[in-house]
This record gives structure tokens, C-alpha cells and sequence, in this order.
């Protein structure tokens, strides 16, 4: 019987670091396991991904042989598939392992329809769970811990996109309301003038002392009238003896 | 009388300048907007796609307003120092419906800026870019005034890359997840126009691809141009204001 591979203690996991991409749709990052396989990889061995549904992960049972592996077609029907097949020594403490790597980036693997274990992209959000497999020549021989799930995001339809403006800007309320306020004042000021003139005229009065412009001003010079001279005859001083017919005053 | 003359002489010097002002804020105001509809930016098509293009029409109707400034201030000015009834009452009615206008250029271009939401590009940007099948003319337009947008200021989308994300879109149609978690535009791209590191991109490893969205390089110049437009004629109307009270009592104290 082959000897059961060794449960190593290691958790894959999403790289930590702020990465946009590092989970989409159909592809998702995890951090390489640098230094998890020393002491157990020889320079001939590989490491598996296996990855499988969140409620399959249970039932996965690791293939005996390099033939065995489940490829990436298998996924609708077995529930997992296995891919991102790495030679060890790529993961040793002393190589400078990929930080990163990507799962479902290979869109060949799917549009091209092969049969080998390739890394095609993930047909649903999941929640999926991964480990890695180390396979040597008899069989696996260390397995990582499965992780913790993994969930896609799911993209929603832009109908959902309210384009409406959330509040009405105070710009607009203070350039509407002093410019109808101003029109409103300019209009009746025009009306008021000109129904002032009209109604003016209408009853004929003159309005000629609110005028204090003038355009010419041409004025008829009459000239002041000259004292007429007294007719001759007249001595009287007081003027009332005069008008009544003279009498011969007393006995001189 | 030489007070009510000197007073008189006064008020006319005052209309004289202020009619010079209004015709010299009509002439800028008739160059700021021509300046905007002659679409310095590349977004006109970006707004004509929303259906909203308003701000556009409230800057054609600023270049005639400034030309009917201009010609009725000097109306205005020749009015007052010939103290001529006639064209005085012409001077009024006329730019009282100039006036009209501008008011209503003024608010139309105030209550479409407010609008314009990231929200409105957002979901036209979407819909629409690389748009493959029916594609009309806007469409094709939307799409290459986007690729000019986020090549020249660096940027991915309205508000960032994960847009083409969150949403599913006319670009996801034709493009996969996998190989186009956003479009190559918002990769960083070489003299050759090729992405720098097509995988980084598509990780989002910082410095491979751009982060920030579009937006602000949307609405600054939208602002500009709806604010030029309705802050300015705003200006020219509450000053207009003045000069035409002042013009009405001129005018009701000419003789006859």
C-alpha cells in the first residue's frame, strides 16, 4: 500500500497585498507556497493545484499517478480538476519563487476544448477550495491543508445604475431664483413705466413739470412793458381829487 | 438748474459707462463660448451619448447673446447722449428680451451640470463602449472618444478599473474575464502602444496598469464650461440689471 502523502500545516491563501485583479470573475491569484515543500520534494517531483468546489472538497481523493490527475474538463462532472502543474524545485526556500499565481488564466484551455490538465478559467463564482499536491514518481507524496473558500465576483447588470442626481445643487437654486427675481422686477418696472405714460396721456394731464431734462429750450422773449407818461393837465398829486370835476377852492 | 444739469450729466455718464461695460462682457462672453463649442477637450460626444447635451445649446445661445450685447450697448450709448426717446424705449424692450435669453441660457446651463453624475458616464460607458453589435456611429464615436480619454490622462473607466468588475457590460460580451479583466487601454503601455507587462495588468500589480477613473478628467472641463457659461451670465445680467433701472428713469424724465 502506498504510504498516505504527509499533511503539511500550510493554508493557501489569496495574496495579501493590495491586488485589483487578484479575484474576478472567472480567475483568481494565490500566493505561491515558497519554502512549504523543503525536506519533502526531490528534484523530480511537481506540485499540483487541486481545485474543487467548496461542498466537493471532502470527497476529492488524491489520483495515485500522474495519469490519473483530473483535468480541467472535468470540472462540471467530478467537481474538481487539478492544474498549475510546477516542478518543486520552483517552490524551494533557495529559488526565487513566483510571488503570484493565477488561476483560470489560460482562456486556450477552454475555447480549444483539451484534454490535458490545463488552467482554464473558472465557469462559476463558487466558492471554491484549493491545496497543493506534491506528486513524485509513485504517487502524491505531501498535500497542503485545503483552504478557506473562495468566492468570484459576480458582475450585476448596469439597469441597476440610477443615473438621477442624488440632490439638486444649491448653484442652481440661487442662480434660478435672484435671475427670476430679477426679470420679475425689470418687467413690471417696464410695464409700470409705460402704463404710467399711457394712462397719463390718456387723461390729459401736464406733464411737463416731471421733466427735467431738456432737449433745446427756445423761449419767447417778450420784452418788458414802458411806464406810460401822464396826459398834460393833470397837476394833482393825489390822483382821487383829480378823477371828480375841479372846484374853485375857498376865497382867497 | 446747473445742480439738475450737473445731476443730469451725471446719470448719463454713469449709463454711457456702464453700456460700455455690458458690450465689452458681451464680446467675452460671445469668445468663452465659442471657445466651448469648439470642443477643446474631446468630450462632446461623451455628452451628446447621455441625451444631454443642454450645455452645449446654452453655449450657442451665449454667442449670440454677447453679439446683441454688444450692438444694443452701443444702441444704448447713442440713446443716451441724444437723449432720444425713441431709441431709448427700442434699447429696452430689446435687451429685456436679450436679457430672457441669457436667463434662460444661464439656468439651462446650471441644471445640466448638476446632471452630469459620474452615475450618467458610468452606465453609458458600459452600454456602449465597444459596443460590437448594433454598433451606430455614436457608438463607434463613444468608443474612440474613450480610448483617447483614458489613453492621455492615464486613467481606467469612470470611477477605476474595477467597474468593468462590478458590472457586466457591452465590452465583457466580446472580450473574457480571463484576458480582459478591463480593457488594454488601462494597461500601462509602452512607446509602442503594448502593454508594459500584460500579466501584471491583468493582476493589477500597481504601476502595470492605471487606477484611478476618468471621471475627473470628465468633469473638470464640464464644469469649466457650465460654470463659465452660467456664473458669467450671471454676472452680465445682475449688472445689465442696474444699467437698465438707471435707463428706465432716464428715460421717464425726457421731455417730450
Amino acid at each position: 500500500l502506498p504510504t498516505p502523502p504527509a499533511r503539511l500545516p500550510y493554508v493557501p491563501h489569496v495574496p495579501p497585498m493590495a491586488l485589483l485583479g487578484k479575484v474576478t470573475a472567472t480567475t483568481f491569484a494565490l500566493e505561491g507556497p515558497r519554502c512549504v515543500f523543503d525536506g519533502h520534494a526531490d528534484a523530480s517531483d511537481t506540485v499540483w493545484l487541486a481545485v474543487a468546489f467548496a461542498n466537493a472538497s471532502a470527497t476529492f481523493r488524491n489520483p495515485r499517478s500522474r495519469a490519473d490527475v483530473p483535468p480541467y474538463k472535468q470540472l462540471p462532472t467530478a467537481r474538481s480538476y487539478m492544474t498549475l502543474e510546477t516542478a518543486a524545485a520552483a517552490y524551494l526556500c533557495s529559488a526565487p519563487s513566483p510571488p503570484v499565481l493565477r488561476v483560470g488564466g489560460d482562456t486556450a484551455c477552454r475555447d480549444q476544448d483539451r484534454q490535458d490538465p490545463c488552467n482554464g478559467p473558472l465557469p462559476s463564482p463558487g466558492p471554491y477550495r484549493v491545496k497543493f499536491l506534491l506528486m513524485g514518481c509513485r504517487g502524491p507524496k505531501a498535500e497542503t491543508r485545503w483552504s478557506e473558500p473562495i468566492l468570484l465576483r459576480r458582475a450585476v447588470s448596469p439597469c441597476t445604475i440610477d443615473p438621477a442626481p442624488t440632490r439638486r445643487g444649491s448653484d442652481v437654486v440661487v442662480i434660478a431664483s435672484i435671475l427670476a427675481s430679477l426679470g420679475a422686477v425689470l418687467a413690471s418696472a417696464v410695464l409700470g413705466a409705460l402704463g404710467a405714460k399711457v394712462w397719463g396721456s390718456l387723461c390729459h394731464q401736464d406733464l411737463g413739470t416731471d421733466t427735467f431734462i431738456r432737449r433745446s429750450y427756445r423761449t419767447h422773449h417778450i420784452p418788458p412793458a414802458l411806464p406810460q407818461p401822464l396826459p398834460p393837465g393833470c397837476r394833482c398829486s393825489l390822483p382821487r381829487l383829480c378823477r371828480s370835476s375841479p372846484q374853485p377852492p375857498a376865497p382867497c | 438748474m446747473a445742480k439738475s444739469d450737473g445731476c443730469v450729466h451725471i446719470l448719463q455718464g454713469l449709463l454711457v459707462f456702464g453700456n460700455v461695460v455690458i458690450g465689452m462682457c458681451g464680446i467675452a462672453l460671445t469668445a468663452e463660448c465659442i471657445y466651448f463649442v469648439s470642443n477643446p477637450h474631446g468630450l462632446y460626444p461623451l455628452l451628446k451619448a447621455t441625451e444631454n447635451n443642454d450645455i452645449y445649446a446654452a453655449a450657442w445661445i451665449g454667442i449670440f447673446v454677447g453679439l446683441a450685447l454688444f450692438a444694443l450697448s452701443i444702441l444704448g450709448i447713442i440713446g443716451v447722449i441724444k437723449a432720444s426717446r425713441t431709441l431709448l424705449l427700442v434699447y429696452i424692450i430689446l435687451m429685456l428680451i436679450t436679457f430672457a435669453f441669457e436667463m434662460a441660457s444661464c439656468i439651462t446651463a446650471a441644471t445640466h451640470r448638476d446632471s452630469l453624475t459620474p452615475n450618467v458616464f458610468l452606465k453609458q460607458m458600459l452600454e456602449r463602449y465597444q459596443k460590437s453589435e448594433p454598433a451606430n456611429n455614436s457608438d463607434k464615436e463613444l468608443t474612440k472618444t474613450w480610448d483617447e480619454l483614458m489613453l492621455q490622462n492615464h486613467c481606467c473607466g469612470v470611477l477605476g478599473p474595477s467597474d468593468w468588475q462590478e458590472y457586466t457590460s457591452a465590452f465583457r460580451l466580446t472580450h473574457n474575464d480571463a484576458d480582459y479583466p478591463w480593457p488594454r487601454k488601462c494597461c500601462v503601455l509602452n512607446a509602442q502602444g503594448l502593454p508594459i507587462n500584460l500579466d501584471g495588468c491583468k493582476l493589477g500589480v500597481p504601476g502595470y496598469y492605471n487606477s484611478n477613473g476618468c471621471y475627473d478628467a470628465i468633469s473638470g472641463p464640464v464644469n469649466t464650461h457650465a460654470w463659465g457659461v452660467a456664473w458669467f451670465g450671471f454676472a452680465i445680467l445682475c449688472w445689465t440689471f442696474c444699467v437698465l433701472l438707471g435707463t428706465m428713469f432716464y428715460w421717464s424724465g425726457i421731455e417730450y
